[in-house]
């Protein structure tokens, strides 16, 4: 019972979150000065992302992947190698190329879109709700 | 790339004459700042990001190549060119290349943002990864330009200023080297490097918004960043616009251009100019075909002008009893 209300309490928190994402895309969290990137990664809208992985391929598809775990952890109570590894996974196991990629094309494809759908729709093919 | 086919005519001219070497060597360099940008941009583009970080150490081997050739030489003007396109050749491949590989690909560094907060658009700051590397270098330069600072053989006119306001000619001695000891490929290439790096720093530094915030302290230094760019380039480009000899010129002209693209940079960032043109030549074919046109006319004029018997390494073949 327990374990329920903690996971239909952590699926709220993170529809919240994602849902505040959406509507917070020009409110950002400001970060100390001088540092790269930004606080809400998950908050942005996808032109920008395609903008920041043209400058900083590497740890921009890393800080969206750090807030999809999150995004997973909350919403399914699972860490993201759990859901990776899974056994029978369309494709096999995902990897860090594999699920950021993805992320990725779907920026590239949905200019206007927020990160949160990119994240949205890799929980989809991970199988999140399953 | 032997001497001779490096020898311009060596006699007088009426049109080589101050102030024309200097205003013409100062319009290059000033230009070849931006078009160094584009040429940065094209290289990338022509061989792909990936196979320009990659094979950019080995790159950075033609500039070193190329210095090879110009130190050999007892061709003062031969040596300047020389020295001066091996330098951008080594700066972009050896520092800029290089760090872009660490910042972007190897320590997975985020772009710095712009707009966060502020209610403006967020969006990629200039300062990429790379950049945000070299600001880190202020120290090493300023350790390396020590070694300039206390050299008595050094003509730079700037340290020579400081050896003698801080009294340390006396300490230092007199010079051991006569203009004959001097090669002007090493001299050029260790020159056009330094004074690239150092005007980065300068850039960079003011840019930074952990040391000069995003408000009303930022616009200030940066316009006064811009006030000492344009009274140190104005003051510079008065005695370069003395000059006779386009060899001389060439090499004064290289911190008086980079100097004065100091303020290019910072109009830039303040939204009051752009320098599109060179960093986005595919939007501004027209634009950029024509500064790169005006830019190699200039470049074959001053390798046409008649040039001063020293320029050309009579001295040096006098001293050797070469006819």
């Amino acid at each position: 019972m327990t374990s329920l209300r903690l996971r239909i309490a952590g699926m709220v928190g993170a529809g919240m979150l994602a849902l505040g994402a959406t509507n917070a895309a020009a409110e950002l969290l400001p970060l100390p000065d001088g540092m790269g990137g930004v606080s809400d990664i998950g908050a942005i809208q996808c032109s920008v992302y395609s903008n920041m992985i043209r400058i900083g391929p590497l740890g921009s598809r890393l800080s969206l992947l750090t807030w999809a775990a999150g995004y997973y952890a909350a919403t399914s109570g699972k860490t993201l190698h759990a859901l990776a590894t899974a056994p029978g996974q369309p494709g096999g196991p995902w990897d860090f190329d594999r699920l950021t990629t993805h992320l990725v094309d779907y920026c590239a494809a949905n200019p206007q879109a927020v990160t949160a759908d990119a994240v949205r729709d890799l929980a989809a093919n991970l199988g999140v709700a399953r | 790339m032997s001497d001779a086919t490096a020898s311009p005519p060596v006699g007088r001219s009426k049109l080589w004459q101050p102030p024309i070497v200097g205003l013409v060597t100062f319009v290059l360099m000033f230009v070849g700042v931006g078009l160094a940008h584009t040429l940065m941009v094209l290289i990338e583009h022509g061989l792909g990001r990936p196979t320009t970080l990659a094979i950019s150490p080995l790159l950075g081997f033609i500039g070193i190549v190329m210095l090879w050739y110009g130190v050999k030489s007892k061709n003062e003007s031969f040596q300047t060119w020389i020295g001066f396109l091996a330098g951008i050749i080594v700066w972009m491949c050896w520092v800029e290349f290089f760090y872009m590989w660490y910042g972007r690909e190897n320590w997975g560094m985020l772009p710095r943002m712009d707009g966060v907060g502020s209610g403006g658009p967020l969006e990629v700051s200039g300062t990429y990864p790379e950049y945000m590397i070299m600001g880190s270098t202020v120290g090493t330069l300023l350790l390396m330009l020590c070694l300039y600072a206390f050299d008595k053989d050094t003509r730079c006119n700037m340290f020579l200023w400081f050896q003698d306001k801080l009294g340390l000619k006396e300490g230092l001695g007199p010079t051991t080297k006569k203009a004959q000891d001097r090669n002007y490929a090493i001299i050029t290439f260790m020159e056009t490097f330094f004074v690239t790096w150092f005007c980065y720093a300068w850039n960079l530094l003011t840019f930074d918004p952990a040391l000069m915030g995003s408000g009303d302290f930022f616009i200030g230094i940066n316009l006064a960043s811009v006030f000492i760019a344009t009274t140190w380039a104005g003051f510079c480009l008065t005695r370069l616009i003395q000059f006779k000899r386009t060899a001389t010129a060439l090499r004064y002209a290289i911190p008086v251009g980079n100097v004065a693209w100091v303020n290019v940079e910072i109009l830039e960032k303040l939204d009051m100019m752009s320098h599109e043109v060179f960093i986005d030549p595919w939007t501004h074919t027209f634009e950029a075909s024509v500064l790169f046109g005006a830019f190699l006319t200039l470049v074959v004029a001053i390798l046409l002008a008649p040039k001063k018997p020293s320029e050309v390494g009579a001295r040096a073949k006098r001293g050797e009893g070469v006819s």
